[in-house]
């Protein structure tokens, strides 16, 4: 199977601004990826491009189509949810749903049925009158009701509270997500999507600065717990991280075996909070 | 073509406030006032007398009833003229229309980048040109049609109350009133000047979406005080160094046009001022459908027409390609 998403060079420049800088990858299908990057890094920007909302540079290929060219070909097959609350407030919720059932061909109305009976919302209830966390919920029964390929999140859960978060990966893992589909996620609240995550991609000033499946990450990155006695030996080994927690050292290590690290001290799997703040810190230090 | 139907009728939940109750709650005031002083008079006038003569400071004597009052002409060229101009009593309807039309606009492509309500219409598979062809096809046909069909309710109601009052004040117009075709006709015939209608309106609704389409804020100010301020500056320019420009020309067929042309009717004054007569050919002073139809139509074979619709058409398809990449940071 060819890659969903295939970009060689792409950049884009606001004015004299690089907000992506020659960036390539390639996201196959059935992968959930969570692209992760500190603000004004160039996410929004590179999934701007793949959803052909922005003209650039470079070559990107979404599903073999070109977004700046064959954007309309391509929604039939990609949707997204751009950010939290973009729904207009006039809407009504059963208009919504007799909205996208007119117009998309991929739209399953008893699915979205479905989904909202398990909500608070009414068809006659106005987006206006609904609170932050039903207006996603809203959202989320429209697009996932959607049999699309490709499914971007630009921060969907940003200002919900925690029960609707949990609940909103929940959703979506359960009833959407399959082997054909691919997700793309950014989000701040990195710790609540690391479980759901298949692929991670850490960028940083427009570029990409990791790119790799959870299980390379898991084998790649170790913590090691090491007692005072060991550090020295530790610290040849060039630790990419070092904090201290209840008198201990916590270390991080890129490609060093588990076994020779185990000889130093207790070692465990690194949160992707741990990791992308100990990535992002020789450019932000 | 499924995915229009929707699109338009998108529009119709979102803006149902300007396009359907704005002229339901104008005519319903307007049938209301008319109504109640049409019955006062008569019911004064039946009491008191339409027409009393005084002698010595006495009322000598007065008419109760309207047949007694108006000669067999002046009942004839009244009747004439509700039969064929009742129509204009609606008048008031097509000012708000143009209001509303004007608005709407202006708010089309710029409301939902303000909201960001955008990012959600553009997550579905729906082209820039079909949504702003949405757009222009509720503000151009169906905003009209709601309005016109409101305007003929009212103007028969009002006709209706009309010739009910001239009964009970004696004068018995029924008969005539309603066996004159072209009562019926003239809704029809008003139907039949849409076209010149929504062609007429194009550029000023090619420039208004063009604006709502490019302005990051305060499209209102843009949209009406960049083509006042360079008619002002052009006409100051000329002052000063006498340039010998025809600024009145720039006022009239750029400013004006491109402003005013959602005005129903507006048409009449750019090619019709000397012709101004022929629209009250003297047999009755009421300007009846058939001639302004006809006049309405006349517009087609002026270059005015043409080239606005050339520059309408030319702004709306910026408005698409400004939809596609404007880029809301």
């Amino acid at each position: 199977m060819s890659a969903v998403i295939s970009a060689r060079g792409l950049t884009k420049r606001y004015g004299k601004q690089l907000a992506v800088d020659n960036v390539s990858f390639d996201i196959p299908a059935g992968r959930i990826i969570g692209l992760i990057g500190p603000n004004g890094s160039g996410k929004t920007t590179t999934l701007k491009a793949v959803l052909g909302l922005i003209p650039f540079e470079g070559d990107l290929k979404v599903l073999g189509l070109d977004p700046r060219t064959q954007r309309d070909e391509l929604m039939q097959q990609v949707c997204f949810i751009a950010d939290v609350a973009i729904l207009p407030r006039w809407l009504r919720v059963g208009d919504a749903v007799d909205f996208v059932a007119g117009v998309h061909p991929k739209f399953d109305r008893a699915k979205a049925e479905r989904y909202l009976t398990h909500t608070k919302l009414t068809p006659a209830m106005k987006v206006k009158q609904m609170s932050k966390g039903m207006i996603v919920q809203l959202h989320l029964a429209l697009v996932m009701a959607i049999d699309a390929k490709v499914l971007v999140l630009d921060e969907p859960t940003l200002g919900l509270d925690i029960i609707f978060r949990k609940q909103f990966y929940q959703n979506l893992l359960q009833d959407y997500f399959d082997e054909e589909k691919t997700i793309i996620v950014t989000t701040h609240q990195v710790e609540e999507i690391e479980h759901i995550l298949s692929d991670l991609m850490f960028i940083s000033e427009g570029r990409i600065v990791l790119s790799a499946t959870m299980d390379e990450v898991g084998e790649r990155f170790i913590e090691v717990m090491v007692p005072a006695e060991k550090i020295e030996v530790a610290k040849a080994l060039k630790p990419i991280d070092e904090r201290q927690v209840f008198g201990k050292s916590i270390m991080l290590f890129d490609g060093v075996p588990r076994t020779q690290l185990a000889t130093l001290g207790e070692t465990r799997n690194v949160g992707i909070a741990d990791l992308f703040v100990a990535t992002m810190k020789g450019t932000y230090a | 073509m499924n995915t229009m139907k929707w699109l338009i009728k998108r529009e119709y939940w979102e803006h149902k406030g300007g396009f359907f109750w704005a002229p339901i709650w104008v005519a319903a005031i307007m049938t209301f006032f008319s109504a109640a002083s049409l019955f006062t008079v008569v019911a004064m006038g039946t009491k008191h007398g339409f027409q009393t003569t005084t002698v010595n400071g006495m009322t000598v004597s007065s008419v109760t009833s309207l047949s007694n009052v108006m000669t067999p002409e002046q009942q004839a060229e009244a009747t004439t003229g509700l039969a064929y101009g009742y129509m204009g009593m609606s008048g008031p309807l097509f000012l708000v229309l143009a209001f509303v039309v004007f608005f709407f606009c202006l708010g089309s492509l710029f409301d939902e980048r303000k909201d960001r309500s955008v990012l959600f219409w553009k997550s579905l598979p729906i082209s820039d040109g079909a949504t702003v062809l949405s757009k222009l096809a509720i503000g151009l046909v169906v905003a009209p049609l709601i309005t016109l069909v409101i305007a003929t309710l009212m103007s028969s109601i009002l006709l209706l109350l009309t010739c009910v009052a001239a009964a009970i004040a004696g004068l018995h117009v029924f008969g005539q009133v309603y066996g004159t075709a072209g009562l019926y006709l003239a809704p029809l015939q008003l139907l039949a000047i849409l076209p010149v209608y929504v062609l007429w309106a194009l550029p000023t609704v090619g420039w208004l979406m063009m604006i709502s389409a490019w302005a990051r804020t305060k499209p209102f100010l843009w949209a009406v005080g960049a083509p006042l301020l360079s008619g002002t500056l052009l006409a100051w320019f000329n002052a000063m160094f006498n340039f010998g420009l025809n600024v009145s020309w720039f006022w009239q067929h750029i400013v004006m046009r491109g402003l005013l042309s959602v005005m129903p009717g507006t048409w009449f004054i750019h090619h019709g001022i000397q012709n101004a007569n022929d629209l009250n050919p003297g047999m009755h002073q009421n300007v009846d459908m058939g001639t302004l139809l006809t006049h309405s139509w006349q517009t087609f074979a002026t270059a005015d027409m043409w080239i606005g619709i050339a520059a309408g058409a030319a702004m709306i398809y910026a408005a698409i390609r400004l939809r596609r990449w404007r880029d809301e940071g």
